[in-house]
């Protein structure tokens, strides 16, 4: 706890800095006219015409800013995750794909532990980022390995308009657990020219997990405790004139879990910290942007004198360039190419590695394009090519289209079409690991194609519905697989297709007293393995892959009146295998949260008070290592905030 | 057409040998009574192993019968089960510490007579049941992490099960092993590297003496002339337990890369079958299954009972066929095969994870 104490220190004196240039910079504002800041930055999403893009809205994020990143996914997508327990590991199976199949940018950054090629979503608290944008199926040409699935997009926003605001939260769980929250955004007028905009946020938190029970259903529940911490930092310059800005960002993240903690000698730490830096440059149509990240892994057991160490840092270095004619001299059918190279240098010491140093280069070139052909279709056609020290994955290349069917002034019906190759560059484990790596690995690969209808229809006023489908297919051949047959030794074996389809509607209206929305999602995911190369490969030829569920449904809903808020939400998992050949599995089960809110305002300062139930139905379900999950529990969340311009 | 020729009279044969036997005994009430129950070990971590059931006529086996009599899983992995007098323990690993625990229930009905646990019971190795109020344990205690993995002394725990708890725990040497009694004796074997069986006096729950042999010893059984087998690395002992003293080493080949185990004894415990095994160059395991007569000079390593690695070895002492246990993988079922005492296949049965213990009944 030492280390605790440290921290919070610290980030203060961090804070302190931070605010006194701010105020510095604030004193002088009332002789200047002041431009809102807008951040534009670059999205992604705007080159993947054809392919499915949820963005989850700012009500929603406030909602889940005291929760992980896995529960907003699991109650908003039909992203499946693989839960070791609360507080523990959490991986993600983006429509019937590996937990190495979903790429997680920051700010355009792949963020995927490089060793594992993965992410563990329950070190990314939704408080971490302002905009998250949840990208379905394919689009390495776009994003760049590991980008199968899908893909997550998380990026900073900077404060809209001058002033500061400051806040404080706190939550208190059951289980002893609780999480502390600083955050402070500003913006301001550098001089006539520049203006300043930037946020600064802490976060603390500590699951003690001490439940009042030692099993449920004579189920065990499996003792931990894990403590996360971060620090996000944001700078934004930007000129009067929005011709050119500057860009810093940092987020350093801290979590520490153990299990077992109170037998001294069987308890397992497992310590996962990242640091993730980013410098960026935009002008003219130019973008550049170096980032560091480095990313530290160390676990132990017993006395915890002994770790194995894992440390891999990365520094990644891109140019782009975007144009934009207009074809046919309608300024209304606009064309942009993107056209872009990054380099990447790896470093990494990990214990366990054939040699203690392994370095790797990897580089990028890619062009996007989008044509907005007349006001109603868009195209974009995009190709990438990787470049990995001794091997390179295939030329990537997609096509995306969408176009407005109808369009009428109730109702709109859009459809959508795109077909993208995939790959993906093996971790360093997969290459590097003594004895089980294999330095021989081939990037997987494969295609995946999908078409979908969105309708919108407005049948009054007031109220608004909107429904989707979506239909895939995606074929990955050279499948990584750490071949249990061979004593986990990773060979590029097999061939995975999953095919699914996708359903989402949501409906909002608002009376003059009453607001209700609700949002319902269905999928339905069958991924198989269809490649036999032993005999015994024959019993899970066509087999479900594990952990990943057939069926998943979600449903959120709300009612306000006022400032008063009720939200319910539910999700809901079909069976998911543990072996290969679908002869063990974790039954499915439905999970439901209420969430009951309320805002107070008094002049500058603003309280926001959460009551949130979880598991409301006291459901019982497993997780991976098939201990209980926890029943129902409580949390109480305040958030106080002081803004230095009233509404 | 003439292999399904042999394999019918083979079925109608068995059928016929377990109806007469059922003839002459009375069983004793319960749906395990008389059968064959597999161990499945379970993928380790992933706390899913099993115990599997069929009688011996059966094509299709009956999976996870402790689930099924009490309405929850092992949820651990099934390290191993002890059977005698009525009473089966099963040993059950978890992924984390301290939630380890051993089984205890009626072996006819599977139904669950108690539980053991931590303190009393960290990384449950063997189970020996010597009466129907007594039987013994090996534990690791808690373990580290390689390199230094065994850093708390191994013991044997004492159950009785009339009250189904541990009465004392025995100090022994680290990685407490497997065990078996000859006589009033007990020896316990070791997984840690260290030179000798431990020997336990079963009247006063003692350790009395130390048989020095080579690292890692483990205790097999005593055969038909009343000897004792034990073997540590490529090196098998026959022990006479009056004298406690080691009569004979035999070699078992001379490839240090290869190592042996699931050893079995035959019905009439005058012949031994082992499993040799390695892995080659692409990290496959490979290996095959070998059989010698007790009172041969030297271990037969030259032509194998079957050319095949098993996970699980062991002889029916009603039919004398061999079970042996085959694991594709510890992600997918595995299966039974079963073979005559002249190498011949019988069948196979589809069991669960891992298999690799076998109890007749």
């Amino acid at each position: 706890m030492v280390n605790s104490r440290l921290f919070w220190w610290g980030s203060a004196g961090w804070l302190a800095c931070s605010l006194a240039t701010v105020q510095h910079v604030q004193a002088q504002r009332d002789t200047v006219s002041l431009a809102p800041v807008t951040v534009r930055g670059f999205a992604p999403e705007r080159f993947m015409a054809g392919l499915k893009v949820q963005v989850p809205d700012s009500a929603t994020l406030q909602q889940f800013r005291f929760q992980n990143i896995t529960d907003l996914l699991a109650f908003q997508t039909p992203l499946a995750f693989r839960n070791y327990g609360p507080g523990q590991l959490a991986t993600a199976s983006f429509r019937g794909t590996s937990s190495n199949h979903t790429a997680v940018l920051w700010n355009g950054l792949n963020i995927n532990q490089p060793n594992l090629g993965q992410t563990d979503f329950s070190t990314i608290p939704v408080a971490s980022f302002d905009r998250l944008a949840v990208q379905y199926g394919t689009s390495a040409s776009v994003v760049g390995t590991d980008a199968v699935g899908g893909s997550l997009l998380l990026s900073s926003a900077a404060r809209q308009s001058p002033g500061l605001s400051l806040s404080a939260g706190r939550q208190q769980g059951s289980f002893h657990n609780y999480q502390n929250q600083l955050a402070a955004n500003y913006a301001t007028p550098l001089g006539e020219k520049w203006n300043f905009a930037g946020k600064t946020a802490l976060y603390d938190g500590r699951m003690n997990n001490k439940y009042p029970y030692r099993e449920r259903q004579n189920y065990l529940l499996n003792p931990s405790e894990s403590e996360q911490r971060g620090l996000v930092q944001d700078l934004f310059f930007q000129d009067a004139g929005q011709r050119q800005q500057w860009s810093a960002h940092l987020w350093l993240t801290d979590n520490q879990l153990i299990l077992a903690p109170a037998n001294l000698g069987g308890r397992e730490l497992t310590r996962t910290q990242s640091y993730r830096s980013m410098l960026q440059y935009e002008a003219l149509g130019w973008t550049a942007r170096t980032a560091w990240t480095r990313d530290l892994i160390d676990y132990g057991k017993g006395d915890f004198t002994y770790l194995e160490h894992t440390e891999t840092d990365r520094f990644a270095t891109r140019l782009e360039k975007e144009f934009t004619r207009y074809l046919g001299r309608r300024q209304s059918t606009p064309w942009s190419v993107r056209v872009g190279g990054e380099v990447a240098h790896y470093r990494t010491r990990t214990d366990g590695y054939v040699e203690p140093l392994i370095t790797e280069n990897r580089a990028d070139l890619f062009v996007l394009s989008r044509w907005q052909a007349t006001d109603r279709w868009l195209v974009s056609a995009n190709l990438r090519q990787a470049f990995v020290t001794r091997f390179n994955p295939p030329l990537t290349p997609s096509v995306g289209t969408e176009y407005l069917w109808l369009r009428r002034p109730t109702y709109t019906l859009a459809a959508k079409a795109s077909v993208g190759r995939n790959y993906r560059v093996p971790t360093l484990n997969e290459r590097y690991w003594l004895n089980l790596g294999n330095p021989n690995l081939r990037p997987e690969h494969g295609w995946n194609k999908e078409a979908g209808l969105e309708a919108k229809w407005v049948p009054a006023p007031a109220q608004q519905l909107t429904a989707s489908l979506t239909a895939y297919h995606n074929r990955v051949d050279d499948w990584t697989y750490w071949n249990p047959e061979r004593n986990y030794y990773v060979e590029n074996l097999q061939l995975v297709v999953a095919r699914g389809l996708e359903a989402q509607s949501t409906w909002q209206g608002t009376w003059q007293r009453w607001q209700a929305g609700s949002q319902l999602g269905y999928a339905w995911v069958r991924s198989s393995q269809e490649r036999a190369y032993t005999a015994y490969a024959q019993d899970i030829l066509g087999k479900q892959l594990m952990h990943v569920p057939v069926h998943t449904g979600t449903f959120n809903a709300y009612v306000q009146r006022g400032r008063l808020r009720l939200t319910g939400r539910a999700q809901a998992v079909s069976r998911r295998y543990t072996t290969f050949d679908n002869s063990k599995y974790l039954a499915g089960f439905v999970l439901a949260d209420v969430l009951a809110e309320t805002t107070l305002h008094a002049h500058h300062w603003q309280g926001r008070l959460q009551a949130q139930v979880h598991n409301v139905l006291n459901t019982f379900y497993l997780n991976v290592n098939r201990y209980a999950m926890p029943g129902r529990s409580f949390s109480f969340n305040l958030l106080i905030t002081y803004n230095s311009k009233t509404k | 057409m003439k292999k399904q020729l042999t394999r019918f009279l083979a079925v109608v044969l068995l059928t016929s040998a377990v109806w007469s036997c059922r003839e002459r005994e009375t069983l004793p009430d319960g749906d395990y009574a008389r059968g064959v129950l597999v161990v499945n070990e379970g993928l380790w971590g992933s706390n899913n192993g099993s115990i599997s059931f069929f009688k011996r006529e059966d094509r299709e086996a009956q999976l996870d019968v402790f689930e099924k009599e009490n309405g929850i899983s092992l949820n651990g992995g099934a390290q191993s089960l002890a059977e005698g007098h009525g009473h089966a323990l099963i040993m059950v690993d978890l992924r984390n510490a301290g939630l380890d625990k051993v089984e205890i229930v009626n072996s006819n009905t599977f139904k669950r007579i108690g539980t053991l646990t931590a303190p009393d019971i960290e990384n449950p190795r063997y189970g020996l049941v010597v009466s129907e109020t007594k039987a013994y344990v090996t534990c690791w205690g808690t373990t580290g992490t390689f390199p230094n993995f065994y850093i708390n002394p191994g013991y044997v725990a004492v159950v009785d099960l009339t009250t189904q708890r541990v009465t004392k725990k025995i100090p022994v040497a680290k990685g407490a092993e497997r065990l078996v009694a000859a006589g009033q004796r007990l020896y316990v074997g070791n997984a840690a590297e260290v030179s000798g069986l431990t020997v336990i006096n079963m009247a006063t729950d003692e350790v009395v003496s130390t048989l020095t042999t080579a690292a890692s010893p483990n205790p097999i059984g005593v055969d038909a002339d009343n000897k004792l087998w034990a073997y540590a690395g490529l090196n098998l002992y026959k022990i006479n337990p009056s004298s406690g003293t080691i009569e004979s080493t035999l070699p078992i080949g001379n490839n240090p890369t290869k190592s042996a185990g699931s050893f079995a004894f035959s019905p009439d415990r005058r012949t031994l079958y082992f499993v040799l095994s390695a892995y080659d160059a692409n990290w496959n395991a490979i290996g095959e299954t070998y059989q010698f007569a007790t009172n041969a000079t030297q271990v037969n390593v030259s032509t194998p009972f079957v050319r095949r690695l098993f996970s699980g070895l062991a002889v029916d002492p009603m039919q004398g066929l061999i079970y042996a246990g085959v694991t594709p993988s510890y992600a997918q079922s595995g299966y039974v095969v079963r073979y005559r005492p002249d190498g011949s296949l019988v069948d196979s049965i589809r069991a669960e994870i891992g298999p690799k213990e076998f109890i007749f009944k």
